[in-house]
């Protein structure tokens, strides 16, 4: 309106402008249209790639190709009349066939709504014969669990009036995956490797709204889930198996097989969340999520080959099977908590949870053996999960100085487990407890911006876990310090640690692990000619437990190790004599070397060099290359080159 | 009632830094003398410690505006027009109206007029709860911060201008681009980050996934502000809903413990970022045939049978056969 209302006023002084008295006068001033703007980036580029040694490892672990890809987008774009949006900005990478391809849009209104869209494309390729490949050694290749897969996420979520007293919303999301991949068909003492075509997705609906007053906020929000799974497993190839041997004189395999997974679920839930401040020393907070998922479940199975029923000691050449079963999982998660400042200087926080769960399930299922035509069985199953699980903490902090925090606390963790059974244990059921005990302590120290740390201690005597590798008889502890040397030189590092063990002498678990890292970052100048980053980190890790050996009975020990060095660096480098923006260079990358139950080398060095031949417009080179080699499993080792030429737009 | 005012003035103490709260806010105040008497205990233990300077003149600063600021500090004014703090300067709500600096820093009549650092509030100097006071007096009662106060952060003293420059440009104020909120995080979490180095791992180097992505860094009920979706699942099943469940046969660790029983969500040198080198010993751990009964161990999963001969290449890897291991909706053995 203002802009018409400048226009309008503007006429009169244009008219001015026919006469020749009015040439002599300087110009009226002419009101200008604001103009939405557009702000932002764009990368198109090549890549080029080079792999050597495994391409089905290269694969699991980088999977990038080559083509031309739009690598980056980045545009904002702010609206002049502010009618519609203020701002939206648009995001993506990877797009033209990248692993990773992602999308998000964020448009709002101040006052009026803030969208946000999310869309992440990830493509999921895992072929490793190191990890399931009982054939190997007779020289086939053939990771029996792998995929060549994609799961793509979108999330939609719709905020209006923020900011306001009330605040309705509105998300949506859905989650998929679907691909291809090897998996195995178990049948008797036999399994045979075979195809496998993994389909599922997930909508979740939501909605609610968040009440926020001056002393208090409540959120109330209602959502439900559908989930389908409609994988297929099947084969049409006469297939032996992994156990070759004949038994009695008959050779196992399978010819043909349909395995046909009809998955159905829903859940409703619900969620309150609450915050108040009702007096000035206190703050208050709770949350109440209640869900029900319900699955259902139809799944069928056509088998022709050669079997065996162990138990009867049959022979038979095809079956049917059918199933039909429901699981049922109501869940209930609370959480209760305040902050309480009596004095100046102290605060007491007390929280309590608890989260419970109860899965009750059945299942009929009908196995009918076609050949020889034999008694159709009928089988009925139940099967219960039942977790109840209980935290109570309370934590004091206390200000020595300003500058000093003292932390101490405690929390008590209790609870049980109850599930089936093993098949010959004897009991239906089988109940694990949990009884918890933690002391906690620390202090924080924060001399102003230069100098700060932090010291983390939680211990606990441990009674009772949920298994045998839970945390019982452990202490944590973490130191955080960071120091500014110079405004342009930092230096932090970390240090924690954790311990464990299991003293009930049918476990003998004991377990160690340590993470201590380094870090620099110099930036001089504000970074306008050289910035460098570097990182170091060493990490150990020893875990010893025993377990009996099932062929023998002997005590045999499961030891694990790993120890981990990394590091990585980067340094810009903006090139002297061009100004400031003139062409830079970049280097640097990452290694890691690990020793012990899996060494592993990976080596990720990475070069780049931009050159803006216009103002908005860069020209760039990157090379990057992958390097990995594990030396108990050389066929899974690789080398892989990645160069990549682009451009980059800019306004 | 003189009695009352005798108190209000003295009790709680006020932090000498701190301003009077802005008109429609809450000043951070310790507690009310009828709140404890463990208070009054602690207040005299508090007030024999040393206390900070109160100004030499005890008339209370007022409010100046924001133009006021700017006339000093034009550079900061000019960036935090792109800061969405901004619309505080029109925040009638609250009562910030064009006083958008002071909202933060409080009244600061007395430093225009002696432009000394002591008569205004700065709040990256002031103790980490009164600085984030400064914060939550707007953002206190927002869904965010329902599990603040027990989050790792806050009991760590991590303030909120750690990860949020206020001064700045929207992106800075609250990162959003993955690569920046994973810088931001890296900042501090440097272990963490260089477990991503390693070859199996979730992908945020490549930008597919940020740490926000499963972690709230404002707090959560679950530990280590796990995420959560579906009201109070763990935030991976937002992308691996499959693994969600229920199923007819559940594998019991999944749910009582979640997905970092057996994985590394960071990264590992071990396929499927498994926390031990093969599947065997992962699963073993557990079932590890103790001739114990679950009753005496109170640990489930440990008790036989398991008859498979360990040194057939056929039962090395245990997902073979159990190829349903995060449940099955079919086979009690997570056969099929």
């Amino acid at each position: 309106m203002k802009i018409w209302l400048l226009a309008l006023a503007a006429l009169p002084l244009a008219a001015q402008q026919t006469t020749p008295a009015a040439q002599e006068t300087p110009a009226a001033p002419v009101a200008s249209t604001p103009e939405t703007t557009i702000t932002g980036s764009v990368d198109l580029g090549y890549r080029f790639n080079s792999v050597g040694g495994s391409l089905d490892a290269f694969r699991s672990v980088v999977d990038t190709g080559s083509g031309v890809r739009l690598l980056g987008l980045d545009l904002t774009i702010e609206s002049a009349t502010r009618k519609w949006f203020d701002r939206i900005d648009v995001r993506g990478s990877g797009w033209g066939g990248d692993p990773y391809t992602t999308a998000h849009v964020d448009a709002a209104r101040h006052d009026w709504y803030h969208f946000n869209f999310d869309y992440r494309d990830v493509a999921y390729f895992n072929f490793l014969p190191s990890f399931a490949d009982p054939t190997i050694g007779n020289g086939v290749f053939l990771d029996q669990q792998s995929f060549d897969s994609h799961r793509r996420m979108m999330d939609f979520d719709l905020e209006l009036l923020p900011g306001h007293w009330i605040v309705p919303y509105l998300a949506y999301s859905r989650d998929s995956g679907w691909g291809r991949g090897v998996t195995d068909f178990v049948n008797g003492i036999n399994s045979y490797p075979v195809e496998d075509r993994p389909r599922d997705s997930t909508n979740n609906y939501r909605g609610g709204v968040r009440l926020e007053m001056k002393k208090f906020h409540v959120t109330l929000e209602q959502g439900g889930t559908t989930f389908k799974d409609d994988q297929q497993v099947f084969t049409s190839n006469q297939n032996f198996g992994n156990n070759t041997a004949p038994l009695l004189g008959e050779q196992l395999d399978v010819t043909n097989l349909a395995q046909a997974y009809g998955v159905r679920g829903n859940s409703i839930y619900s969620k309150a969340l609450l915050t108040a401040n009702p007096t000035p020393w206190l703050d208050l907070f709770g949350e109440f999520l209640y869900s029900r998922p319900d699955t259902n479940v139809n799944y069928s199975q056509y088998n022709v080959g050669q079997f065996v029923d162990l138990t009867a000691l049959l022979f038979y050449t095809s079956e049917l099977d059918l199933l039909s079963g429901v699981a049922k999982e109501p869940h209930t998660t609370a959480n209760l908590g305040f902050e309480m400042r009596p004095v100046r200087r102290l605060r007491v926080i007390e929280s309590w949870m608890t989260d419970r769960l109860h899965t009750a399930s059945s299942a009929a299922l009908t196995q009918q053996i076609l050949t020889p035509a034999m008694t159709t069985l009928l089988n009925s199953f139940t099967s219960l999960l039942v977790m109840n699980y209980n935290r109570e903490q309370v934590d004091v902090l206390f200000d020595l100085t300003s500058r000093i925090t003292l932390r101490g606390g405690y929390r008590y963790e209790w609870g049980n487990g109850l599930t089936d059974g093993a098949l010959l244990s004897g009991s239906p059921t089988e109940t694990g407890r949990l009884k918890r005990q933690v002391g906690l302590g620390g202090v924080s120290y924060r001399a102003l911006q230069k100098l700060s740390f932090s010291v983390d201690f939680e211990g606990s005597g441990g009674d009772r876990g949920y298994f045998r590798t839970s945390l019982q008889d452990y202490q944590k502890a973490r130191i955080q310090a960071r120091y500014q040397l110079r405004q342009s030189l930092v230096f932090s590092a970390a240090f924690s640690v954790l311990s464990n063990q299991n003293t009930n002498p049918a476990v003998n678990y004991s377990f160690l692990s340590r993470d201590n890292s380094a870090t620099v970052t110099w930036t001089p100048n504000n970074s306008k000619r050289v910035t460098l980053t570097g990182e170091y980190t060493r990490a150990t890790l020893r875990s010893d437990l025993d377990y009996i050996v099932p062929q023998d009975f002997t005590t045999g020990k499961s030891f694990y190790r790993d120890n981990v060095h990394e590091a990585s660096t980067l340094v810009n480098l903006l090139i002297p004599g061009f100004g400031a923006n003139g062409p830079k260079l970049s280097v640097g990358g990452s290694l890691l070397r690990s020793s012990g139950s899996r060494p592993t080398d990976f080596y990720q060095p990475t070069a780049r060099f931009s050159a803006p031949p216009y103002k908005h417009m860069t020209w760039y080179g990157e090379w990057r290359y992958y390097g990995f080699a594990e030396p108990f499993y050389l066929y899974e080792g690789f080398r892989a080159q990645l160069a990549t030429i682009g451009v980059r737009f800019t306004r | 009632m003189r009695a009352d005012n005798r108190i209000s003035r003295s009790w709680p103490p006020r932090f000498a830094s701190a301003p009077p709260p802005p008109p429609g806010t809450r000043p951070f105040r310790a507690g009310h003398p009828r709140a404890l008497v463990i208070a009054a205990a602690m207040y005299l233990v508090t007030t024999a410690a040393p206390a900070q300077t109160p100004p030499a003149d005890s008339k209370p600063a007022t409010y100046a505006g924001s133009e006021a600021c700017q006339v000093c500090h034009e550079d900061i004014y000019k960036a935090f027009q792109k800061n969405p703090h901004e619309v505080v300067e029109k925040d009638k709500r609250r009562g910030f109206e064009t006083r958008a600096c002071e909202s933060c820093h409080g009244p600061g009549s007395k430093h225009v007029e002696s432009t000394s650092a002591a008569d205004i509030r700065n709040p990256a100097k002031l103790p980490v709860a009164e600085a984030d006071h400064g914060c939550l007096s707007c953002h206190l009662n927002q869904p965010t911060h329902v599990g603040r106060i027990q989050s790792g952060h806050a009991r760590n003293q991590v303030s909120c201008v750690t990860c949020h420059a206020m001064h700045k440009t929207d992106e800075e104020l609250v990162p959003r681009r993955r690569a920046a909120i994973n810088a931001e995080c890296a900042g501090c979490h440097t272990a963490e980050w260089a477990s991503f180095q390693r070859p199996y791992k979730h992908k945020l180097p490549e930008g597919a996934m940020s740490c926000v992505d499963c972690h709230n860094p404002h707090g959560s009920v679950f530990p280590h502000s796990i995420r959560t979706a579906s009201a109070n699942e763990p935030a991976c099943i937002n992308c691996h809903g499959d693994k969600s469940g229920p199923f007819v046969f559940d594998h019991a660790p999944v749910k009582l413990e979640g997905c970092t029983t057996c994985h590394e969500p960071h990264g590992s040198a071990n396929p499927r970022m498994l926390t031990r080198a093969e599947v065997r010993f992962v699963c073993l751990e557990c079932h590890a045939n103790t001739p114990v009964t679950a009753a005496a161990s109170r640990t489930l999963g440990g008790v036989p049978p398991s008859f498979h001969n360990l040194l057939s290449p056929q039962f090395q890897n245990c997902t073979v056969c159990h190829v349903k291991v995060h449940g099955s909706n079919v086979s009690q053995e997570l056969l099929r």
